[in-house]
C-alpha cells in the first residue's frame, strides 16, 4: 500500500476537481475569479505530479530537470492567486501584488537561464529517505543563491495575502477573510517555509508544496457549498417574491380596473414605464412589457399633449406633486376625460428620476358635471322666463311708448302731407323721430331676447353700476305701477365683477321684484327701495336690495331659499333657490337679513374679475 | 278746429310720445301744449283754462290718477282723457269713476284719439258757459248779505213775498226791498231769468 501514491493521487484528483468546478462556474457566469481558481487548481495538480515524479527520481539529472520544470506551474499558481485576490476580494495592495509577480517572473527567467535550475548550482546525488513507509528521493547538492529570489517572492506573497485578508476582515466580511484568506496564508507559509527549510538543508524531505493546498481546497469547498446553499435559497426566495409580486400586481390590476384607474411609474433616465393595468391587455392582466413614455401618452388628445409632457418633465426634474386633467382619444374615436395625480422624486442614492402617478378615468363624472350644469342652466332659464312672464305688463309698456310715438308721428305726417301746405321740414323731422323710436323699440326687444336666451354661461367682466341700471330700467314701469321709488347707492371705484351678465341680471330682477311685492301693502311714502353696491372686503362686490316692507320671520331667513317655499299666492317658489344656485356657481353668497327699522334686505357677493373661480 | 283759448294739454313723461301726440293734434289744427311732468303742468295751467287734457296713466311721482284728483280739487272743468300702455284694470276703473272722459290704450290710433278729443272739447264747451255762469253766480252770491240770501232762497222756491216775510219774520215791504236788491245784485231782470240763471249755474233749490 503506497501512501504516497494514494495521497498524491488524491491531491491531484481534488485539485483537478476543484479546477473543473470553478472552470465550469467561471465559464457559465463569466466570472474571472472562478477561472483564476481553476488555473490555480490545475497548477497545483501539475505541481503534485512533479512532486511525485521527484520522489521517484533516480538520477541527479532527472531531479534537476524536474525541479526546473516545477517552477512553471508554481509561477502560474502564484500569478493566479494574486489576480484572484485582486478580483475576487477586491483587496491587496497593487504594488505588493506587482512585486510578487515581478519577483516570481524574474525567478522563472533565472530558473531557465541557469543550470540545472533556480535552486541548485549542482546536484551531487540522490538519496533515498524513508517517507510514509517507502523510500523517496531527495537531492544533495549546492543550493544556488537564486533560491533567495524564489523565497523573496513567497514572502512577498505571504505579506500580500495577509494585507488583503486584513482589508477584507476590516470591511466586515469576516468569515470569508478568515476562511479563504486564512487558508491561502496557511498554504503559502507552509509551502514556502517548508521548501526554504529543505533548501537550507535543515529538513530532509521531499517537496510538499501541493499538500498544504488541501487547506485551500477544503476552505474553498466550504465556501462553495455555502454559496450553493445560499444561491438555492435565494432562488427560492426570488421565486416566491416573484410569484407574490405577480399576485400583488394582479390584485392591483383588479382594483385599478374597478376604480377605472391606472397606476404607472416612469423611470426618467431609462424612459421605461411600468403600468397596471397594461396597455391593450384584457382586463385585470398585468403587463410585463416595458414601454416608453411617448407610447404611453400617444393616445392623449393632441391639444392636451404638450401640457401633460411639460408637467411630467417638470416633476422628473424638480420633483413634487401635480394634478392635471386631460383627454384621451380611444382608437374608436371615443373621448375620455382623465385626471392625473402624480409626483416625481429623485432617488438620493442612485440619482434616478422617477415619476409615479395614478390616472383616473373621470369621464362619467365629467359627463355628470356637464349634465348638471346643463340642468342648472335650464332651470335658470325657466325661472327667467317665468319671471319675465310676470313682468310682461312692464315690458309691454316699454314697447308701447315707442310704438305710440311712431304711430302718432306717422299719422301726423300723413295729415300734414294731405293738408297740401306740406311743411316738408316738419315731415322730415317726423321721419327722423320715427326711425329713432323704432330703434328704441328694437333695443327693448333685443334686451328681452338676450334675457330670454338659453345660452351657455358666458363669464365676462361686469360693471355693477351698469347692471343695476339695466335692471332698474327694465323694471321701471313695473316700479311705477307698484308705486315704488327706487334709489341706487353705488360705491365709487368698484372692481369689475366676473360673471354671466344674464344670470346676474336675473338675480337682481328677482330680488327687486320681490322687494316690490313685499311693499305692496305699505303706504306710498314707505314704498322705497334701495339698491346698494359696495366693495366686499377686498375681493369682489356686495350688492344689497333693501326694502321697507314687512320683513321676514327670523326662522325663515334661510328657509326661503329652499325650493318650493313661497309666500306668494301663485308661483312655484323656485326663484330664490335658482338665485342662490346662480350666485353659488359664481363663487359668491346670497343671504337675507331683516333691517333694523323695517323691511328686509337681500345681499349677495360676487368675486372680482381677478380673483374669481373659473 | 277749436275756439280761441282752447288748447289740448298733453302730459306724458316720455318726451317722444308727447312730441308725437303734439304733432298729431297740430296736424289736425289744434293748439297743443305738452308737458313731461305733472308738476310742471299744474304749475303752468292757467286758471281759466279751456280745452282738454290728454294724460298718461303711469308716470313716476304724481301719476295720472293723482293728477286727476288734483284737477278735480281745483274745480278745473277740463275733461281728462287717459292714455296708458300698461293694462291695469283696477286703475282704469278708478280713473273712470273719478270722472275721466275716456280711457285709451297705447299705441292709440290717430283717428280714435282725435274723435275722443273732439268729443271732449264739445263737452267742455257746453259745460264751460254753464261753468262760467256758475262761477259768476257764485261770485254774485257772495256779494249778497245773509238776509238777502235767505230771501233768494225763498224766491227760488216760488214763495210769495208775503210767505217769505212770514218765514223770516220780516214785513212784506222789507222783503220787497230785499228782493229788488237781490235781483239787481244777481243781474236778473225778472224772476224767470233769476231761476234760469240759477238753473244754468246748476243750483237747484232743495
Amino acid at each position: 500500500m503506497s501512501w504516497v501514491i494514494i495521497i498524491w493521487a488524491m491531491i491531484v484528483a481534488a485539485s483537478l476537481t476543484l479546477a473543473a468546478q470553478h472552470l465550469l462556474i467561471g465559464i457559465r457566469q463569466r466570472a474571472l475569479a472562478n477561472l483564476l481558481f481553476a488555473v490555480s487548481g490545475v497548477s497545483v495538480a501539475v505541481i503534485a505530479v512533479f512532486e511525485f515524479l521527484l520522489m521517484r527520481a533516480d538520477t541527479s539529472r532527472q531531479y534537476g530537470e524536474l525541479v526546473r520544470g516545477i517552477h512553471v506551474p508554481i509561477f502560474f499558481l502564484v500569478g493566479s492567486l494574486v489576480f484572484l485576490v485582486w478580483s475576487y476580494f477586491g483587496a491587496g495592495r497593487i504594488w505588493l501584488g506587482v512585486a510578487v509577480l515581478a519577483t516570481r517572473g524574474a525567478a522563472l527567467v533565472a530558473n531557465f537561464l541557469h543550470q540545472p535550475n533556480l535552486n541548485f548550482v549542482e546536484i551531487t546525488g540522490i538519496r533515498k529517505i524513508p517517507f510514509l513507509g517507502e523510500k523517496v528521493s531527495v537531492a544533495d547538492g549546492i543550493v544556488s543563491r537564486w533560491t533567495r529570489l524564489g523565497e523573496l517572492s513567497s514572502l512577498l506573497l505571504a505579506l500580500f495575502l495577509v494585507d488583503a485578508a486584513v482589508t477584507v476582515w476590516r470591511r466586515g466580511d469576516r468569515r470569508r477573510a478568515a476562511v479563504v484568506g486564512g487558508s491561502m496564508i496557511l498554504f503559502v507559509v507552509f509551502a514556502a517555509g517548508h521548501t526554504a527549510l529543505v533548501h537550507a538543508g535543515i529538513l530532509s524531505m521531499p517537496y510538499l508544496i501541493s499538500v498544504p493546498y488541501v487547506a485551500i481546497v477544503l476552505a474553498t469547498s466550504y465556501e462553495l457549498t455555502f454559496d450553493v446553499l445560499r444561491a438555492s435559497s435565494l432562488t427560492r426566495d426570488l421565486q416566491e417574491s416573484r410569484s407574490a409580486l405577480r399576485e400583488s400586481d394582479l390584485r392591483l390590476a383588479l382594483a385599478a380596473d374597478a376604480a377605472r384607474l391606472r397606476f404607472w411609474s416612469w423611470d426618467a433616465d431609462a424612459d421605461e414605464i411600468w403600468t397596471v393595468p397594461g396597455e391593450g391587455l384584457p382586463r385585470g392582466d398585468v403587463m410585463d412589457e416595458r414601454i416608453d413614455l411617448r407610447r404611453f401618452f400617444s393616445a392623449v388628445h393632441p391639444e392636451d399633449r404638450s401640457g401633460i409632457w411639460r408637467t411630467i418633465r417638470e416633476a422628473a426634474e424638480k420633483g413634487g406633486g401635480f394634478e392635471r386633467e386631460y383627454r384621451v382619444v380611444r382608437p374608436d374615436g371615443d373621448i375620455r376625460w382623465i385626471t392625473l395625480h402624480g409626483s416625481g422624486d429623485i432617488d438620493a442614492k442612485t440619482g434616478v428620476a422617477r415619476v409615479r402617478g395614478v390616472s383616473i378615468d373621470v369621464t362619467r363624472r365629467k359627463a355628470a358635471e356637464v349634465e348638471a350644469q346643463k340642468r342648472q342652466a335650464e332651470l335658470a332659464h325657466l325661472s327667467r322666463v317665468t319671471m319675465l312672464g310676470e313682468l310682461s305688463g312692464s315690458l309691454a309698456h316699454e314697447l308701447n311708448q315707442p310704438l305710440t310715438a311712431i304711430l302718432s308721428n306717422a299719422q301726423a305726417a300723413q295729415r300734414f302731407l294731405a293738408g297740401g301746405d306740406g311743411n316738408l321740414e316738419e315731415v322730415r323731422a317726423i321721419l327722423d323721430d320715427i326711425v329713432r323710436e323704432d330703434k328704441r323699440a328694437g333695443e327693448v326687444i333685443r334686451r328681452l331676447r338676450l334675457l330670454l336666451q338659453k345660452g351657455e354661461i358666458r363669464l365676462e367682466a361686469l360693471d355693477a353700476n351698469q347692471l343695476v341700471d339695466e335692471v332698474l330700467r327694465l323694471l321701471r314701469s313695473d316700479l311705477i305701477g307698484h308705486g315704488v321709488t327706487a334709489r341706487t347707492e353705488i360705491g365709487a371705484d368698484l372692481p369689475p365683477l366676473l360673471g354671466d351678465r344674464i344670470q346676474i341680471e336675473q338675480v337682481l330682477l328677482n330680488l327687486v321684484t320681490n322687494a316690490c311685492d313685499a311693499m305692496a301693502s305699505a303706504t306710498s311714502a314707505e314704498k322705497r327701495l334701495v339698491v346698494r353696491a359696495q366693495s366686499a372686503n377686498g375681493n369682489g362686490v356686495q350688492v344689497s336690495v333693501v326694502d321697507r316692507g314687512c320683513g321676514l320671520p327670523p326662522a325663515d331667513l334661510d328657509r326661503i331659499f329652499e325650493p318650493f317655499v313661497t309666500t306668494k299666492k301663485q308661483g312655484m317658489g323656485l326663484g330664490l333657490t335658482v338665485c342662490r344656485t346662480i350666485i353659488a356657481a359664481h363663487g359668491g353668497r346670497l343671504w337675507a337679513t331683516n333691517n333694523d327699522d323695517r323691511g328686509a334686505s337681500f345681499h349677495f357677493t360676487l368675486p372680482g374679475a381677478e380673483g374669481a373661480r373659473t | 278746429m277749436n275756439a280761441p283759448d282752447e288748447r289740448i294739454y298733453v302730459v306724458d313723461d316720455d318726451p317722444a310720445v308727447g312730441k308725437s301726440l303734439s304733432r298729431l293734434f297740430r296736424s289736425a289744427g289744434f293748439d297743443v301744449l305738452a308737458f313731461d311732468s305733472p308738476e310742471e303742468f299744474l304749475r303752468q295751467l292757467p286758471r281759466e283754462a279751456a280745452g282738454c287734457v290728454v294724460l298718461d296713466l303711469s308716470m313716476p311721482g304724481l301719476d295720472g290718477l293723482g293728477l286727476q284728483r288734483e284737477l278735480a280739487a281745483r274745480t278745473c272743468g277740463l275733461p281728462v282723457i287717459f292714455l296708458t300702455g300698461y293694462g291695469d284694470v283696477p286703475r282704469s276703473v278708478q280713473a273712470i269713476k273719478n270722472g275721466a272722459m275716456d280711457f285709451l290704450t297705447k299705441p292709440v290710433d290717430g283717428e280714435v284719439l282725435l274723435r275722443a278729443v273732439r268729443r271732449a272739447l264739445e263737452v267742455e264747451r257746453s259745460t264751460r258757459s254753464s261753468r262760467l255762469d256758475l262761477a259768476r253766480f257764485r261770485w254774485r252770491l257772495e256779494a249778497l248779505t245773509p238776509r238777502e240770501r235767505e230771501v233768494l232762497g225763498g224766491i227760488l222756491t216760488g214763495r210769495l213775498n208775503k210767505q217769505i216775510g212770514r218765514d223770516l219774520g220780516i214785513t212784506e215791504k222789507t222783503v220787497k226791498v230785499h228782493r229788488g236788491r237781490v235781483m239787481e245784485k244777481m243781474g236778473a231782470a225778472s224772476l224767470a231769468e233769476l231761476v234760469h240763471l240759477a238753473d244754468r249755474a246748476g243750483i237747484r233749490p232743495s
